[in-house]
């Protein structure tokens, strides 16, 4: 019903267009307690795109880091057995928060943003260490930040990037 | 709230007495970091005492001993023991956060991660692998 899609099935004028962009307005202006109401002001039509949830940047951080530790493990098959249980996790924690969030990971456009990488397992050990820290940091401000339903999930998040960092050194 | 806090400081006591008889099986440097994560569980106690002390909340007491889990008899089982004990008590933490927020949120999140990095060093001391666990202090 309010799925984040924005279909326009009943035509790509522009009038309809602002008419529905106008009811969602209306939706954000009285709030979440009617949102059935905005279903029915639209003949069914969904909302237009809610606000992005909070957690959507470290949604899309988790998979990024797996990504790093994927790339890093193929290009150094000697730390293959340190990388991937961190990489497994990382994936874990993009599963619980798409969950909670209600979103879908996988189909997530551009693939590996990183790529193939190359360097010493040093150099690959150093950069995953700065790309870690950067997550950590930012998982410390979304549990720090996030309502009780999120702070234990969020809480668990920071603390395991925490440990990823001892297991990098 | 006090609740969640009040079983985490318990969860310290225990912490605290458990490095007893872990630290007289433990040889090397294993034996300095005993004493340093017992340090740190006795200022995260003390520093709960206080906090409690100063909301009014009733203040637990430790006990004057825990059974183990396990018998404990040398490095190896010394060393489980610590990846158990610190694992345990980062789930008290845990349980904390939804209950707290503020800088009470960010220092049960300092505790468990303490904790949670504390069990990484002590799997590596004993050879454990993996190193980490997806979820630190989550329950199962």
């Amino acid at each position: 019903m309010l799925s984040g899609r924005t279909t326009q099935r009943h035509g790509p004028d522009g009038h309809s267009r602002r008419t529905v962009l106008r009811a969602g307005a209306l939706v954000a202006l009285v709030g979440t307690g009617t949102a059935l109401a905005g279903c029915d002001l639209l003949d069914g039509r969904p909302a237009p795109d809610p606000t992005p949830d909070p957690l959507a940047p470290l949604l899309t951080g988790a998979l990024d880091l797996a990504d790093r530790y994927a790339a890093a493990a193929a290009a150094a098959p000697e730390l293959a057995g340190r990388l991937d249980p961190i990489a497994e996790a990382h994936r874990a924690h993009a599963a619980e928060l798409a969950r909670v969030t209600g979103t879908t990971p996988s189909g997530r456009p551009g693939g590996s943003p990183t790529g193939p990488v190359t360097g010493t397992a040093a150099q690959l050990l150093a950069d995953l260490r700065a790309a870690e820290q950067q997550g950590r940091d930012e998982a410390v401000r979304a549990c720090t930040e996030a309502p009780a339903e999120r702070a234990a999930l969020l809480g668990s998040i920071a603390a395991a990037r925490a440990t990823h960092l001892e297991a990098l050194r | 709230m006090s609740e969640e806090l009040a079983a985490a400081l318990r969860a310290e006591y225990a912490a605290i007495w458990a490095y007893g008889p872990i630290g007289v099986r433990l040889r090397g440097a294993a034996v300095d970091a005993a004493r340093q994560a017992e340090a740190a569980h006795r200022s995260r106690r003390d520093a709960l005492v206080l906090h409690l002390a100063a909301t009014g909340a009733t203040v637990p007491t430790g006990q004057a001993g825990y059974a183990l889990p396990f018998p404990v008899t040398d490095q190896a089982s010394a060393l489980r023991l610590a990846v158990e004990v610190e694992e345990r008590t980062g789930a008290y933490w845990r349980a904390a956060l939804p209950v707290t927020t503020g800088a009470e949120r960010s220092r049960a999140l300092a505790a468990l991660t303490d904790c949670a990095v504390r069990a990484t060093r002590w799997r590596r001391a004993a050879g454990t692998t993996p190193l980490t666990v997806a979820f630190p202090g989550r329950p199962g």
